[in-house]
């Protein structure tokens, strides 16, 4: 520090570039031209986005003014979509506890085990909401029960995924201690991992219940109850100031729910 | 010996708050249930329900293997939806992401863009598609296709710029400074000591909302916004289970490819990047200048 550097070696050489890099980048290239090109993939290109935007303003200027006299009939739908995702946060958040215990070596020492939930939740995760939804309304019929099941395995897949890799990185000092007072297994996870993972295990309900709120939402376009039931027959009848109104009180309700989901995250963890 | 021992446990701090709570929530959970029709006798015919549906997607005649080719087909479709739809997501939610970042545009700006990229996240991707991008693209052919990704690229824009703006909150302050000190217009100073400290973790989300808009894109097809969910709609809607059987395994299998996939990809950079800034420090602390533009091109590289 305290001998000048010589002036020719002030700064340092660049490092080379890995040839990783270029292949990666000629790899995202390839594959980003497959995929918006008009022979191969979804015929995608930005001079046709602009055109569809001009375009698109004079139809939007059709859904104005949004028909507020339909909003009324709306209110049910909306509370039947609310208390879905209550239902369902509820009931799959309750259910991920526990397998989310099983779903991590910390707590399952058991290889088996641990890896059987592990892959049922993969599975679980691997379909979309909406697709269970199709299944439920085939099995049960339509209505909110098919919407509530749906959102039941789409819960325990998300919390207990994200609680299973929070449970992996507890800090082990608790659970010797527990080990080395002669503490069964149950007693390991009940006094110390559960104290440590609680402020986040509520932290994610409140996030899967947010999510619900909007997954919900969209789950009556199959027929599996809430306002999405009403959105299928506004658009079969090209009513666009009635969804218009939907669309606005979704939004509405979503924020609203979002701001006290985060207010109450923010007291509690 | 038992006085001693109460003595010394400090008291349990008031419950008060929690009770009121959970006494809410409780409340809350028995109107939904009460109020609601859910009708749980027909929980009885699930098992059953199930059971017929899964013997006639994959027992009764095996599953429809002939579609398999068009199953492929459109689940290509779905991934091309998702790729295009989290880059247009990816691209505008960086500079949106940085301007809703309290320590790069102020506390007023960053408020609102906050709010902005709220209402933008409020709105799911199947509502987008059905009430704004199928009206003004049109349906069938590839206008389906193309509403889709415009609403799986709309939607990513707001989930992606919250987390960037979070990462850009957390960022070391020092190299900003340092940029500031040596005269760093406001757009270097982003280029040079803001986005090389974020790069990694944000590619890395950008890859997280890839696998998540797969899923959303292969259900997309629900309302007719191409993918491989318009033939899974029709073929449960008309009871064509062998057929449906066929492309909720290929929906299966692309997912947890891609999954698998992306989560190497994933860990790989966060990883390479903190083994990067790691191995960095311990050669660059001894003579500290220039470190931050050593990373800059490490990271960014």
């Amino acid at each position: 520090m305290t001998t000048a550097a010589p002036p020719g070696q002030a700064r340092p050489a660049r490092p080379a570039r890995s040839p990783w890099a270029i292949v990666a980048f000629l790899g995202f290239a390839a594959f980003t031209w497959w995929a918006a090109s008009d022979e191969f993939g979804i015929g995608f290109d930005v001079a046709r986005v602009i055109t569809n935007l001009t375009r698109g303003a004079d139809i939007l200027a059709e859904f104005f003014p949004p028909n507020w006299e339909y909003l009324p009939r709306t209110f049910g739908p909306m509370l039947e979509t609310f208390q879905m995702a209550v239902i369902a946060s509820v009931i799959g958040c309750g259910v991920a506890l526990p397998v989310s215990f099983l779903a991590s070596r910390v707590t399952t020492p058991n290889l088996v085990t641990y890896l059987v939930n592990r892959s049922l939740l993969n599975l679980i995760r691997a379909l979309p909401d909406l697709l269970y939804a199709l299944i439920f309304v085939a099995a049960v019929g339509v209505g909110p029960l098919p919407g509530i099941l749906a959102l039941v395995l789409f819960n325990v897949g998300v919390t207990a995924k994200l609680l299973s890799e929070t449970v992996d990185g507890v800090d082990p000092g608790p659970i010797e201690a527990a080990n080395a007072a002669g503490a069964t297994r149950t007693q390991v996870v009940r006094w110390s991992v559960l104290p440590q993972v609680l402020p986040n295990y509520v932290a994610y309900s409140l996030y899967v219940f947010e999510l619900n709120i909007r997954a919900s939402a969209v789950l009556g376009i199959v027929g599996a109850g809430g306002i999405g039931n009403l959105i299928n027959t506004e658009r079969r009848f090209f009513r666009y100031d009635n969804l218009m109104v939907i669309l606005i009180e979704i939004f509405v309700f979503v924020f609203v729910i979002e701001l006290i989901s985060i207010w109450l995250r923010r007291k509690l963890v | 010996m038992t006085v001693a021992s109460r003595a010394a446990r400090p008291r349990r701090p008031s419950r008060r708050a929690l009770l009121a709570g959970a006494v809410a929530f409780v409340g809350l959970l028995v109107w939904a249930i009460v109020t609601l029709d859910v009708e749980p006798e027909r929980l009885l015919r699930l098992p059953g329900g199930l059971a017929h549906i899964f013997h006639a997607m994959y027992l009764e005649v095996g599953p429809e293997w002939t579609y398999l080719p068009d199953a492929i087909g459109g689940m290509l479709e779905s991934l091309q939806i998702a790729w295009i739809g989290t880059l247009i997501g990816a691209v505008l939610s960086l500079p949106m992401g940085l301007l809703g970042a309290r320590n790069v545009s102020g506390g007023l700006g960053s408020n609102a863009m906050r709010q902005v990229l709220n209402a933008i996240r409020a709105v799911p991707e199947v509502l987008l598609a059905v009430i704004i991008f199928i009206p003004i693209v049109g349906i069938g052919g590839s206008a389906s296709a193309y509403a889709g990704t415009l609403a799986i690229g709309v939607h990513s824009i707001g989930t992606l710029g919250k987390l960037t703006a979070e990462v850009v909150e957390g960022i070391d302050p020092g190299p900003v400074e340092a940029a500031r000190a040596v005269g760093g217009a406001p757009l270097q100073v982003q280029r040079w000591a803001v986005i090389p400290q974020v790069m990694p973790e944000i590619v890395a989300f950008w890859l997280y909302r890839f696998e998540i808009n797969i899923r959303a894109s292969a259900i997309l097809g629900v309302v007719g916004a191409g993918g491989v969910g318009e033939a899974l709609t029709q073929a449960m809607v008309f009871g064509r289970f062998p057929r449906a059987g066929v492309i909720i395994i290929v929906i299966i299998v692309a997912t947890i490819l891609i999954d698998t996939a992306s989560g190497w990809l994933r860990r790989r950079i966060i990883q390479g990047a903190e083994a990067r800034r790691m191995h960095g420090e311990a050669i660059e602390e001894p003579a500290f200048a220039a470190s931050g533009a050593g990373r800059a091109d490490t990271d960014v590289g």
